[in-house]
């Protein structure tokens, strides 16, 4: 993917998806489990860009992240940079157009996200265990699958050839 | 081997990576720097979105109103089954309208602006800002009692930091009974369940399992009154000169998405108010 046409439809599928993030989320209802449409565009864009670029698209979208829930700002900031540089190396290196294999990066990239933001957050009245085994497990796996349906129905945009 | 085309893309990659990293690590280490960030894409890029969201928000509520209004239509067993989440939602809503008109003081109506973030909780987004007349350090409860305190004001849209933040605390004391001390969350790795803690409590009193604890007023940011939690136990952590037990919080800042921001408490405006939803 590098031409101007396929930049502008992966753009296009990214807007969708943030519009999805704010529209369409809080509808779902359990928010702490519901799949975090932001983070999977940042994925998506992640891994067709270079690591320097997919950690600047991360330090961004944990920026606005951290703007809406300043419980400890600068924490997710860096969960989703360094979640970023990592799936754009992980591209690289090992990520084949195979869907499964997209889900488990997408399924990783909010665990490690979530545990990343947490650890750096400080303790929580909740507990961190039952945050990073019962919490980010449901929500990754839902997001997962949500970026399933997604790389699917827009395999043609996105210019992949998905095997199953 | 590397062409040094590639080595200087490689370099330039690496060093972006570290300049994100040394930038959130500056903001972890310097929150007020961040805060002003933030704020600005909260004012500006956020808001259209942040929009979005509120009216997201709203017409969910719209939906679980018209749902209540087709479960009291058709049969009761069919609503148990199929609407009860709608339900559980409206017995809510009609629990804050409860709470508005017992409480005396004057109060804003706000939508919680719930995100996907891990760290969701601690802090609240709600939909009603300084144009609504909300103000900093303006408390924020639910029917059930305390959520926290209005950290930060924006035209449009406000933060509350809940007891969940590992900075909250509140003065408090046992009802009945003159035993005082300070709420603070319970920070715990391996529970599963939300706690607070009642620290600073004399060695000489002891407090029952049940006990209501609610806000004391002392401070002059919470109104007495307002339920905080009921004590489950004494906590492991005793210091030696005082005591410290656990509560289970009265209300959940995960659990509902309508919250009311109380204006300038006075100290017979909210007691009372809370009397039919503390918790058993």
């Amino acid at each position: 993917m590098s031409g101007p046409r396929d930049r502008g439809r992966l753009w296009a599928v990214i807007a969708f998806l943030v519009v999805l993030h704010f529209a369409l989320r809080p509808r779902l209802g359990a928010s702490q489990i519901a799949p975090d449409f932001l983070f999977l565009a940042l994925m998506l864009y992640a891994i067709r860009s270079r690591p320097g670029s997919a950690a600047l698209a991360g330090f961004i979208v944990g920026l606005v992240g951290d703007a809406m829930v300043p419980a400890r700002i600068g924490a997710g900031a860096l969960a989703h940079t360094v979640v970023g540089f990592l799936a754009a190396w992980g591209r690289a290196v090992f990520f084949p157009d195979n869907l499964f294999v997209n889900g488990v990066a997408i399924a990783v990239g909010v665990w490690a996200r979530n545990a990343i933001q947490l650890l750096a957050s400080g303790g929580g009245t909740g507990g961190l265990m039952e945050q990073l085994f019962v919490y980010a497990p449901l929500q990754a796996l839902l997001t997962a699958l949500t970026g399933a349906v997604v790389l699917v129905v827009f395999q043609r945009w996105l210019d992949i050839r998905l095997e199953t | 081997m590397r062409s040094a085309s590639d080595r200087s893309v490689f370099r330039r990659d690496n060093a972006l990576f570290a300049l994100c990293v040394v930038l959130s690590l500056v903001m972890l280490a310097r929150p007020d720097w961040g805060g002003k960030v933030t704020g600005l894409i909260r004012g500006s890029v956020l808001r259209p979105f942040l929009s979005i969201q509120e009216w997201a928000e709203s017409s969910r509520s719209a939906r679980v109103a018209l749902g209540q209004l087709r479960a009291e239509r058709d049969s009761a067993v069919h609503a148990a089954q199929f609407l009860h989440s709608l339900r559980a939602e409206n017995e809510r809503l009609r629990a804050l309208i409860g709470l508005g008109h017992r409480l005396k003081t004057e109060f804003i109506p706000a939508d919680v602006l719930h995100q996907a973030l891990p760290t969701d909780g601690r802090t609240l987004l709600l939909s009603a800002g300084a144009k609504d007349g909300v103000r900093e350090f303006d408390v924020v409860v639910a029917p059930e009692g305390l959520l926290g305190v209005v950290q930060t004001v924006e035209s449009g849209q406000s933060i509350a930091m809940t007891w969940a933040h590992p900075e909250f605390r509140a003065s408090a004391f046992a009802q009945p009974g003159e035993v005082f001390g300070v709420v603070a969350p319970a920070l715990q790795i391996a529970g599963t369940e939300h706690l607070l803690q009642l620290r600073g409590v004399a060695i000489r009193d002891s407090l029952p399992v049940g006990t209501l604890i609610l806000t004391s007023g002392l401070g002059g940011v919470f109104p007495p009154g307002i339920p905080v939690g009921t004590v489950i136990g004494p906590a492991s952590d005793e210091t030696g000169w005082e005591l410290v037990y656990l509560l289970r919080p009265a209300a959940f800042p995960g659990a509902g998405s309508q919250v009311l921001i109380l204006r300038g408490g006075t100290p017979s405006g909210v007691s009372g108010a809370f009397r039919q939803e503390r918790t058993p």
